[in-house]
């Protein structure tokens, strides 16, 4: 048995892209062919994914094709799994409910509208679903699906072992520095954070900083209510939109930070979450979505809003050293469950269940 | 505030501890002389308002936030002959990036200038649609005057 996979497109950086390729890793140990196939060619990642055509090569019932699904497909790509004999399992790593890109982005809108629809039917189409959280099983339990399984995301810390970049390092290291990293979709709530982040500055830390790590590719109308909202809590000079990031940068980011701060609303899994962890950041999140389950008994989690006393915990983590280091190794022993090798023998019980079942 | 708002998971963890704690830091801000704005969340609701809007006038403008956006986000030359490799790697390289550093700014500035223009034109199809609302009632209070 082959085991190949699919997603629309493949780029750098992203928790999909970068889960579909810790997969092929973990599948070829595991002793099977395994591709990547797209229906956009990559940016990046030249040679390592091929174009859906070219699977007709590899096609056979006796294959196992996993599906990641993110937003919804195009008619050509639903039509062109149909016709496959494969054998199919999707893997779900959350659709971000459409409502959210309202006004922001309407092909956003339009794809995740589209993705739940094709969610309801598509549990006709592959013989089993595969959340990346339990959340999201539990998300397709709700759509009708009943053949369900859970397959976390994979956190490989060889990905990390890069040089910080010595830029960042040398501007923010030794300072005050709340990070929150992801994508700039509403979502996130990223509104919360810089509210969170302006009464820290206000009351606790004046001389407090902010990291906003992530793109805000497609989401250009959401970055520029974030902007404006910084510039009238007269934030400019303590908030640092940073788009895009290298690796490096990336590690470096995480370094400096002194404290994560996820309001996220929506999350599917959370992959920031496992990097805070690793990197020994003491995490504080909003208690939503497949947040606390990522976490699961690590972390300080919050389940309301309240913003001047959530700068205040962050004070007082920042203050007490001891509190800080009791969750800081709680967050490090949770994070060794999403090592490649943990993941590896989890998806070798669930290849297995396939092929005897 | 929430009673048990807070979740710290550990053995010598004491949250009620901590939220005690947290208490006293907020009571002992109160009184202090701030500058604090008085209500983050309000500005950020009308700033959302303002610039991401409510979508009622989208219906009458054919002109989406998408199309607003002209810059070519995630373009590269794609230059794939094999003979000079590194040569052609390094113009490439050189290319995209003047591209980056002079086109895309303008660009941006561009695109940022056609989605406000597209709000304006959200509130003026909203401001007419209300305009027109009221010289229906105008007229209606009128004909029954007359009549009247």
């Amino acid at each position: 048995m082959q085991v190949h996979q699919f997603h629309p497109t493949v780029s750098f950086g992203d928790a999909v892209s970068n889960q579909i390729l810790s997969l092929q890793h973990l599948l070829r140990q595991l002793g099977y062919r395994s591709e990547i196939f797209c229906e956009q060619p990559p940016i990046q990642f030249e040679g390592r994914t091929r174009l859906i055509h070219e699977y007709i090569r590899y096609s056979s019932p006796e294959n196992l094709l996993l599906i990641h699904f993110s937003l919804g497909y195009s008619p050509q790509v639903l039509s062109w799994l149909d016709q496959l004999p494969d054998r199919k399992v999707l893997v779900y790593h959350n659709i971000t409910p459409c409502t959210y890109f309202w006004g922001v982005n309407e092909s956003y809108h339009e794809a995740a509208r589209a993705g739940r629809e094709q969610l309801k039917w598509m549990s006709t189409l592959v013989e089993a679903g595969w959340g990346v959280s339990k959340f999201n099983a539990q998300e397709l339990a709700e759509y009708g699906w009943t053949h369900l399984d859970v397959l976390s995301l994979v956190f490989d810390p060889v990905r990390y072992k890069t040089r910080p970049d010595p830029k960042v390092m040398r501007r923010w290291s030794g300072k005050v520095n709340i990070l929150f990293v992801g994508r700039v979709v509403p979502n996130k709530r990223f509104e919360d954070v810089i509210i969170t982040f302006y009464f820290f500055k206000q009351r606790v830390c004046p001389d407090a900083h902010l990291f906003l790590v992530g793109s805000a590719h497609g989401m250009e109308p959401y970055l520029e209510f974030l902007q404006a909202l910084v510039k009238r809590l007269g934030l400019s000079s303590s908030v640092l939109f940073t788009g895009h990031v290298s690796t490096s940068q990336l590690v470096a980011y995480y370094r400096c930070a002194s404290v994560f701060l996820c309001m996220s609303e929506h999350e599917g899994f959370g992959m920031p979450l496992l990097e805070s962890m690793y990197f020994g950041v003491p995490i504080v999140a909003y208690k939503a979505a497949a947040v606390p389950e990522t976490l699961d008994g690590c972390g300080v989690l919050v389940t309301k809003k309240d913003h001047a006393a959530i700068a205040e915990l962050i004070g007082l983590l920042l203050e007490d050293g001891a509190l800080r280091e009791r969750i800081v190794a709680r967050q490090r022993e949770r994070v060794k469950a999403f090592f490649p090798e943990q993941i590896r023998e989890r998806l070798a019980i669930l290849l297995q269940n396939l092929t005897s079942g | 505030m929430a009673e048990n708002w807070l979740e710290i998971p550990g053995e010598n963890i004491n949250v009620q501890e901590i939220m005690r704690q947290i208490r006293q830091r907020i009571a002992a801000r109160e009184g202090l002389e701030s500058t604090e704005t008085d209500e983050p969340e309000s500005i950020a609701a009308s700033l959302w308002e303002e610039v991401i809007g409510d979508q009622a006038g989208l219906a009458g403008l054919p002109l989406s936030q998408r199309e607003c956006d002209i810059v070519p986000r995630g373009y590269v030359i794609e230059w794939r002959v094999p003979v000079l490799g590194p040569i052609h790697a390094l113009v490439r390289r050189i290319i995209n990036a003047e591209i980056r550093r002079y086109l895309l700014p303008a660009l941006e500035k561009q695109s940022t200038f056609n989605r406000k223009v597209r709000r304006m034109l959200i509130d003026l199809i909203r401001e007419n649609a209300l305009l027109r609302q009221e010289i229906i009632e105008l007229r209606q209070k009128l004909e029954q005057d007359q009549q009247g």
